[in-house]
């Protein structure tokens, strides 16, 4: 049984003063502040590191930087750990010590110049030796030096050994697992069930069933854990379960009985990221590992039951980053799951936006290097390449990664029906995906599921043990009693566009359905705001600080406040409303709804002797303008008109919110959010009406938000 | 942030199905839930929690046994044990429709359950629609380009729905069924005949009275004429029932449309239960174990090429129970939740009749003929509209429409006035009537139901920001 190093025990370095460090690269005289400026220069460039300054700013210069790295020992690297702000090491670095100093005295002396070749020319084996002395920031820095053919010739020698195993075993060499993802906007049981019925008919979910919930309260995990379970029985499929809400409210779920099977947490490299933000410490994380290990669904059976999921950017995209770079705090989140020997560790990089990877190149080179480090810091690693749609990553983009990280082992991709998250709004790998990359790679699942799968129908093997797709592949309805119980399931799922499939893949008509709601979305991200397509009604347009949509999309801070010159055109006006209109993530949304909704507003407005300001147009805005705008309006509420960010459905990617700010009088803002505007939700003419009838409750009641809901004693305003 | 959000609450429905042979009850649970692909607000991931075991109506030779109704109810209630019902329905059908008998059920229903629940009798139509609903609904839906017809036979009647991706079409009614006769079980010694199945021994010359046996063939010519009835039906056949003795067994006339694609047939109903029981191998009871005709109607149906056409692929759900299903799921409508409701304490509001349908272009002059007969209804009338609304300018001009005739025919202050809608915009409509509330009327404005052809409407009581609605009377 798995014991935990004792914390007081890990052999610690005394953090040392930061240094510069130098280096000629033929005529060039290169300086870098610090090991942190060194580490984030040696990467490429992204959107991350170049927002928090780390970045290199020239070819010349990142080389330098990687030619500084490849002299320093990893004695050296141990000797000068990274430190908070306050020069101090944080807990999250200190469990990264944990290594084995035998094998660490061997290697300690050689440069990671050294350390590179001697793991290109050394066996899967050695290498993953190497990996149990080595830290999170040494991992880091020699993955700085890796191109792209060794990123994957590296990790994909370290797939051996790269196995779990909870009730089954994951991540054989020549297996290629998923992770079914049946994510649904109100975690509807029908639509969590549609989801994975069709994952399962693609023989998907072999890692794991794991949902992300839309509502994380210990009701609803517990609802869900016992649901996936239900369906593990029903079916019989052989995997594990887990959803994926807070530590603390799956230890409250497996105290109340649900069946907890594998704990999940999201991790940050940083302590200050991981406790503020996530709210969790090495201790509660040691907690959850031993109370899994004493009373975990699964038992003696899982010798390994935590899930972690992490990504680059996390840590910065909280400004908690400590002055490191995005590649380093990632191997410092692996140095931290190490400790518990995970199930399962998911990489999602890409899935945060444009402020940490801009573009395909930065997604798909990030992704490579963390499947690396993650492996050789001895993880189950598996890998979710993903984006959003205001970010210029794409799904052309998103496959390469997929193809070049199933070239380099990954243990498993997520199946996300369709690719298209119905609750995150983001975008992932498919089923079909797998089933591609699988028979282009000639990788089967795992084999306990490749078993149970031959023997519904899904795949079938032939006398030489060759696995082709089977006659039920690709069709949930096996798993229903009725068409009309399959009807009832398919009609709880947004986004559905069909079963037919072509080989491994959808139909050519269900992907131009996908990619065309993809490219209806992305384009409501980027079209700017035409004013003249608005509405009748004279607005006054502002700008934000952010100068181009580039800026808006990368930076969300800029969009939060007004220009200067903006700020200095505006005055006090004696107006209890100022409307406020933005495009947000969604020009689109403003398009469609607003020449509908702002003449209701107007009229209700007027109708009840609310007085209002001239409206404001103020493209590249964020909710936070709100703010701005009423500070320098001083009217009591501001009602601020939005896009929001679209996810994979055409229409919806055209639906706006208002947020109703109210100016609290000594110092502050409550916000109310009425969202969903737009034709398949809140049809903007009776969203007019809905937003007059709020603002009449928040100036009868002088509070907006929670504090106005709780002193509305009745269900309906007129 | 506070957002605009429902709390997921689970409500308890609740339906009685009292038919001419056997009485059932249904209570479900489910979320009052917007449905995330269309947005309507709908009852979401209904679950049976408690399902009566069938039981025969309790009958004093011809009249509806109160005191045996009464303790089957409280049974009901007592083993289900619910504690409050949101919504729900009672049907009173066939022989138990009597209207001696439906008075007494109602009246029990109201006193036992309350006033959450309508209690319909003589209702062929709305049984038909409810029976397809709930054996049909979601079927015909994954069948979204066929027709469907789904013949719910019971003790009583046929009856019969056309639907298509979840909506009925059309509906009719026949007195056939299975205890037009009523046997000693075991053998065709009769105990007695309604005048329906007297009718057809007169017809066939079968001089036969209870106590007496029915021969094979005699069996045979009465299963021949409801077969050959059913069959016209679904043919479309109508002749069929030009004679006296068809004339007798249709209610409702069904006439399929002659250029309608053949329809795919589907059963429901203590027979329905009997046919799909028998396909799936599980073979039939004794002769006439039931005392009835069930069982040789339900061979009967299966030896029919014309009947038993789709048995085999489109089987429905619930079968036997389809009508209670129906109820229980079916029966009742939700509002949209941004529905205008200047005074809310006026809810709940029962049996309001409709007393116009209008389109979304209706003139002053028809809003204020309306209004004028619905001012004579002073518990409430209400005004269905009709079509769909172009925009904005055309709610405005509605609603402004709307508010002149409430004030040229002065509308009574603290009179309801029920406006139902299809399109979700009830706030707006309502604000645009009232001009923005400044009029005080009573005016409620309620959205996103479907229109129904029905006379009458309950409305209840605000619950998560929408109000059950639920339709009888059908045409």
């Amino acid at each position: 049984m798995k014991t935990l190093t004792n914390l007081a025990q890990i052999k610690l370095p005394n953090p040392k003063p930061a240094t510069p460090y130098s280096i000629k690269l033929h005529d060039r005289e290169c300086t870098f502040r610090d090991l942190k400026h060194l580490l984030g220069a040696a990467d490429i460039s992204k959107a991350g590191d170049r927002k928090a300054d780390l970045a290199a700013e020239d070819e010349v210069m990142r080389e330098a930087a990687r030619a500084m790295l490849s002299g320093l020992t990893l004695q050296h690297l141990f000797d000068h750990p990274l430190t908070t702000h306050q020069g101090v090491m944080d807990s999250v670095m200190h469990v990264n010590y944990d290594i084995n100093h035998t094998v660490f005295a061997e290697i300690a002396t050689f440069t990671l110049g050294e350390l590179k070749d001697h793991l290109l020319r050394a066996s899967g084996e050695r290498i993953r030796l190497i990996g149990t002395a080595l830290t999170g920031v040494m991992v880091a820095a020699l993955t700085k030096l890796l191109d792209i053919h060794e990123l994957v010739y590296l990790a994909k020698k370290l797939k051996k050994g790269a196995a779990a195993k909870a009730r089954t075993v994951v991540g054989l060499p020549g297996t290629l697992s998923s992770r079914l993802q049946p994510n649904h906007p109100t975690d509807s049981l029908s639509g969590i069930t549609m989801l994975m019925y069709t994952g399962l008919s693609t023989g998907s979910g072999d890692a794991i069933f794991g949902l992300n919930p839309a509502i994380d309260t210990v009701a609803n995990i517990s609802a869900t854990l016992h649901h996936l379970d239900k369906i593990r029985r029903d079916t019989g499929a052989p995997t594990q379960i887990c959803v994926l809400s807070h530590i603390k409210t799956q230890l409250a779920c497996l105290e109340d009985g649900a069946p907890v099977e594998i704990m999940f947490q999201s991790l940050a490299g940083t302590e200050r990221t991981l406790t503020d933000e996530f709210d969790v410490t090495v201790e509660l994380l040691d907690h959850a590992f031993l109370t899994m290990q004493a009373q975990g669904a699964l038992g003696k059976t899982a010798e390994n039951f935590m899930y972690f999921e992490t990504g680059q950017g996390s840590e910065l995209t909280y400004g908690k980053h400590e002055g490191i770079d995005m590649a380093t705090t990632e191997a410092l989140c692996y140095g931290l799951a190490r400790r518990y020997s995970p199930f399962m560790v998911n990489n999602v990089t890409g899935f945060i936006g444009p402020e940490t990877h801009l573009d395909n190149h930065e997604m798909i080179y990030s992704c490579l290097q963390d499947h690396f480090m993650g492996k050789m810091l001895g993880l189950p690693m598996g890998m979710a390449p993903c984006y959003t749609l205001h970010s210029q990553i794409t799904l052309e983009g998103q496959q390469m990664a997929t193809e070049l990280l199933t070239a380099a082992g990954a243990n498993f991709f997520m199946d996300v029906y369709l690719g298209a998250d119905r609750m995150l709004a983001y975008f992932d790998t498919s089923g079909h995906d797998d089933q591609t990359l699988r028979e282009i790679y000639d990788l089967k699942p795992a084999p306990e599921f490749l078993a149970w799968a031959i023997s519904r129908g899904i795949f079938e093997q032939d006398e030489h043990g060759q696995v082709r797709r089977g006659v039920n592949w690709g069709n949930p309805r096996i798993f229903c009693h009725s068409d009309s119980e399959f009807q009832r399931l398919q009609e709880s799922v947004p986004a559905i566009y069909g079963f037919e499939n072509a080989g491994p893949r959808p139909s050519n008509r269900v992907s131009r359905t996908m990619k065309s709601n993809q490219a209806i979305g992305r384009e409501a991200i980027y079209a700017n705001l035409r004013p003249a397509e608005i509405s009748g009604i004279a607005l006054r347009e502002l700008h934000t600080a952010a100068a181009t949509k580039i800026e808006h999309l990368s930076d969300p801070e800029l969009g939060s406040r007004l220009a200067e010159e903006a700020l200095k055109q505006l005055n006090p006006e004696p107006f209890t409303v100022q409307i406020l209109i933005s495009d947000g993530l969604s020009a689109e949304a403003i398009h469609h709804n607003i020449p509908d909704l702002l003449p209701v507003l107007l009229d209700g407005l007027a109708g009840h002797n609310i007085s209002a300001g001239q409206p404001i147009l103020a493209p590249y805005g964020r909710v936070k303008l709100s703010e701005s705008v009423g500070d320098a309006l001083q009217p009591s509420v501001v009602i601020t008109l939005i896009g929001e960010r679209p996810g994979g459905d055409a229409l919806a990617s055209r639906s706006m919110s208002a947020y109703l700010a109210y100016r609290l009088p000594n110092h502050g803002y409550e916000y109310t959010v009425i969202s969903n505007i737009y034709m398949g939700g809140l049809p903007p003419i009776e969203g007019g009406s809905v937003i007059v009838e709020k603002v009449r409750a928040i100036l009868h009641h002088q509070a907006a938000g929670n504090r106005l809901e709780s002193l509305m004693q009745v269900d309906v305003i007129v | 942030m506070m957002e605009l959000t429902i709390p997921n609450q689970r409500v308890k429905l609740l339906g009685l199905d009292f038919g001419s042979t056997t009485s059932s009850a249904l209570v479900a649970e489910a979320s009052v839930t917007s449905n995330c692909i269309t947005g309507r607000m709908e009852f979401g991931e209904p679950k049976i929690v408690f399902k009566s075991t069938s039981v025969f109506t309790p009958f004093i030779q011809q009249h509806i046994d109160e005191v045996a109704i009464a303790e089957l109810i409280r049974q009901w209630l007592t083993q289900s044990g619910l504690d409050s019902i949101f919504a729900g329905g009672s049907i009173i059908t066939g022989l138990a429709a009597q209207s001696r008998n439906a008075a007494a059920i109602t009246k029990l229903v109201r006193e036992l359950v309350g006033e959450t629940v309508i209690a319909t009798a003589q209702d062929p139509c709305l049984e038909s629609w409810l029976a397809f609903m709930g054996s049909c609904s979601d079927l015909s839906r994954y069948h979204g380009d066929a027709l469907i017809l789904n013949l719910d036979i019971g003790g009583g009647t046929t009856n019969l729905a056309l639907g298509k991706q979840g909506d009925v079409l059309q509906t009719g009614c026949y007195f056939i069924g299975a205890r037009h006769f009523q046997f000693v079980p075991g053998g065709y010694q009769l105990i007695v005949a309604s005048e329906y199945g007297l009718a057809l021994l007169r017809e066939f010359g079968i001089d036969k009275g209870a106590g007496e046996t029915l021969s094979a063939e005699e069996c045979e010519q009465i299963m021949n004429y409801y077969c050959q009835a059913l069959e016209a039906i679904v043919q479309g056949e109508s002749k069929f029932f030009a004679t006296t003795l068809g004339k007798k067994h249709e209610q409702v006339a069904f006439s399929l449309a002659p250029d309608s694609p053949p329809p795919k047939i589907t059963f429901s109903g203590g027979v329905g239960e009997l046919i799909y029981q028998h396909m799936a191998s599980e073979g039939l009871p004794n002769t006439t174990y039931y005392g009835d005709f069930g069982i040789d109607l339900a061979r009967a149906i299966i030896a029919s090429p014309i009947l038993s056409r789709d048995l085999r692929d489109y089987v429905p759900e619930n079968r036997g129970r389809a009508t209670v299903y129906g109820l229980t799921l079916h029966s009742t409508e939700i509002s949209g939740t941004t529905l205008f409701l200047p005074k809310p304490e006026c809810l709940p509001l029962r049996d309001v009749p409709i007393v116009s349908k209008l389109p979304v272009t209706a003139t002053f002059e028809q809003w204020l003929v309306a209004l004028t007969l619905a001012m004579h209804r002073e518990q409430g009338a209400c005004v269905q509209i009709i079509g769909e609304l172009g925009g904005l300018n055309d709610i405005r001009v509605l609603g402004q429409r709307i508010a002149q005739s409430l004030k040229q025919c002065a509308y009574p202050a603290h009179q309801p006035l029920v406006i139902l809608v299809e399109a979700n915009i009830g706030k707006v409509l309502g604000n645009y009537a009232t001009d923005w509330t400044k009029s005080g009327l009573n005016v409620l404005v309620i959205d996103e139901i479907p229109i129904r052809d029905a006379h009458f409407v309950n409305i209840g009581r605000v619950h998560q920001q929408i109000v059950p609605i639920s339709f009888f009377g059908l045409h």
